[in-house]
């Protein structure tokens, strides 16, 4: 085992409570270590009262990731509203982050929200928005890719249409019959090749077995 | 995150057209240095001898092969059926060194390099890719390749979280590409005689199987330091920021890309390391390739990891070591006899199995027939051996007894549901949230 500089040893912060563990995120002597492994420990062990601590990070460049990587796997319904929250105040990769994780979580009271980031300015945030609406899925998130597929254009284009696959699978479960509506919008000549014959496998699957 | 077509710089593009100008122009004649049959590690000729036009072969690219990947490039080149078109690396001199091996190979200079692996998987002529990073980008990398519609052969461990393996097989199912990871060990004689003999009932009715592993202290706890910061490279030479990738950011030190990675946890599986292959074999032995093992009991003061499938087998992983068949180790136990065999190709068995016994030459750790399985599969579109699916339901395996390891007790997986029952500290050890601007595309499950 290498010899570790006490600076930047992991096991003292990992041994504290939460109390302790946000008591170094707000403290502005902290280190980036320190808050890094202290973000990385609530990932485990932290509950709603982490979550503002944490929130406070997501604008930091270095922090901004880490927060997240705090917050996400976070069960409390509190950790979605911060993280909708914070994206009006966010801009460039560290809004990006923010969009993922509510696509990671699931979170389908941003979908209106995301729906709107799909036509941002910012290429990669309307990347980033169009791929967590379909994480997220559903019938509203389904209308509006489908509407990304019609007013969006190379490069956010195969990014929704690759999410509105996603999302038709989702929905083949609850709502099949906006699932192949949505697959045989995809299976159109204007799509991306690899989306196209994706959306064919399903449908040409869906008549066999209509068929059958 | 991947970029799109076109987001693609001028400069990319055109070095991606000046690509796909010099490959359409080269095969005219056609170098006597691909007419020859491909080979094993040992030389011995494997596959189809003979001639391939230029036209049928499987255009190839590769992305990050440094170490093992070379051996998996060596092994592709000796195929025939191979035309290696191009390479990405975020090492300079990754880069340089791949191009002269294939270049030499085929007595041209057409070899394409990137720094950036969206020029190589934009390339709509490259059909197939190699993938051989560092962990940590394996999944995401071969996400994105299934997103380009390209066939994958992927090193091992294919995935870094359970969230990982079920987000590469959905993808791979959704996009309809051939994934061969590199589990090769399936394709390996020994390992193959003593997974079938537990399949047909040779062993009676099984009752456990044993995985040797790996790397079991592995935990955020002890391996979450930071060495002293160093000045970053050009990005040129090396690129830090895509280095790190998916993970969290660090300041900058040579440790890291020169080979001490596996001392971190951000950058590792654990015991991924071989349970990737062990665990894989043994769940393949106990007909278990369509699910996960449901318990995992660390046992104190030992390093075994008791886990139970719901079909009654048992399943070991051991980091102890036991018998002297080299690495990897496997052993299945029957209500009628046993088997055990590892890398060195050894096998022992009960006394009542010898007349099963070959003698096995091939070294476990050779991906010759593993890479030909994979060739097989693109060209009749069937499921290889170490397909997507069968991976990632190892990898959860693996993956579930590595977080029972890190939490030092039991735990219970429910299949159906992709979590852990009742245990909230452990569901949340299923996923590490992405570094921007990555993300772990297209999930449409719950998990």
């Amino acid at each position: 085992m290498p010899v570790i500089p006490p600076e930047f040893d992991a096991n003292p912060i990992w041994q504290l409570d939460q109390a302790k563990l946000i008591a170094i995120l707000k403290d502005s002597g902290s280190s980036t270590f320190q808050k890094a492994i202290a973000c990385k420990r609530l990932a485990q062990i932290g509950n709603k009262e982490s979550v503002a601590p944490l929130a406070a990070l997501l604008s930091e460049n270095r922090l901004g990731h880490y927060a997240r990587f705090g917050l996400e796997p976070n069960p409390d319904p509190s950790v979605d509203e911060a993280l909708r929250n914070a994206v009006p105040k966010l801009k460039g990769r560290l809004l990006m982050g923010v969009i993922h994780s509510i696509g990671v979580r699931k979170d389908a009271k941003a979908v209106d929200a995301l729906g709107k980031l799909m036509y941002d300015q910012d290429v990669e945030i309307a990347q980033a928005a169009s791929a967590s609406l379909g994480t997220i899925g559903g019938p509203q998130a389904g209308r509006l890719l489908r509407d990304g597929l019609n007013r969006t254009k190379i490069p956010v284009l195969p990014v929704v249409a690759r999410a509105t696959l996603v999302c038709a699978e989702g929905l083949m479960r609850a709502n099949r019959a906006q699932a192949l509506e949505l697959y045989t919008t995809l299976s159109g000549p204007s799509m991306p090749k690899v989306v196209r014959l994706a959306a064919y496998r399903v449908l040409n699957a869906a008549a066999s077995r209509s068929a059958g | 995150m991947k970029k799109e077509t076109g987001s693609i710089s001028r400069r990319g593009f055109g070095k991606s057209v000046a690509g796909a100008g010099a490959l359409a122009a080269a095969p005219m004649i056609v170098p006597s240095s691909v007419l020859g049959q491909a080979v094993n590690q040992a030389g011995q000729p494997v596959g189809q001898p003979g001639v391939v036009a230029p036209s049928d072969r499987i255009i190839v690219g590769g992305i990050g092969l440094r170490n093992r990947g070379q051996q998996d490039l060596a092994a592709a080149l000796a195929d025939p059926r191979v035309q290696f078109v191009g390479i990405a690396d975020i090492r300079e001199s990754a880069r340089e060194t791949i191009k002269s091996i294939v270049d030499k190979r085929y007595g041209n200079s057409n070899c394409v390099i990137y720094r950036d692996d969206a020029e190589l998987l934009a390339r709509e002529d490259i059909e197939a890719v190699m993938i051989a990073t560092s962990d940590r980008w394996h999944a995401c990398m071969a996400v994105w390749a299934a997103q380009s519609g390209k066939d994958i052969y992927c090193e091992k461990p294919a995935a870094i979280t359970i969230a990982e393996a079920f987000a590469l097989a959905e993808n791979v199912r959704r996009y309809g590409v051939v994934y061969q990871a590199g589990c090769q060990r399936r394709n390996v004689p020994n390992f193959e005689l003593a997974v079938g003999l537990a399949r047909s009932g040779k062993l009676g009715k099984l009752l456990a199987v044993h995985a040797d592993d790996w790397s079991r202290t592995l935990t955020p706890l002890g391996h979450s330091w930071w060495p002293e910061e160093r000045p970053e490279p050009e990005p040129l030479v090396l690129d830090w920021d895509k280095w790190l990738g998916p993970c969290p950011w660090r300041p900058y030190n040579a440790r890291y890309p020169d080979g001490g990675r596996s001392q971190f946890w951000d950058f590792h599986a654990g015991i991924l390391e071989w349970a990737s292959h062990t665990g894989d074999i043994c769940q393949w032995a106990a007909d278990c390739d369509h699910t996960h093992a449901i318990e995992y009991d660390p046992q104190p003061g030992t390093s075994h990891v008791n886990c139970a499938y719901a079909n009654g087998v048992k399943l070991i992983f051991r980091g102890d070591g036991w018998g002297d068949s080299g690495t990897c180790r496997v052993r299945f136990e029957g209500t009628e006899g046993w088997i055990e065999t590892g890398d060195s190709g050894k096998i022992e068995m009960s006394d009542n199995l010898r007349k099963y016994h070959q003698t096995v030459t091939m070294r476990g750790t050779d991906p010759s027939r593993h890479i030909q399985n994979w060739l097989d599969c693109i060209r009749s579109r069937s499921l290889p051996r170490a397909n997507a699916e069968s991976t990632c339901n190892a990898h959860v395996t693996s993956h579930c007894a590595y977080i029972a390891c890190q939490l030092g007790r039991k735990v219970t997986w429910d299949p159906a549901k992709r979590a852990f029952v009742n245990d909230e500290e452990a569901n949340r050890m299923r996923s590490r949230a992405y570094r921007e601007p990555w993300r772990l595309d297209s999930l449409a499950t719950n998990m």
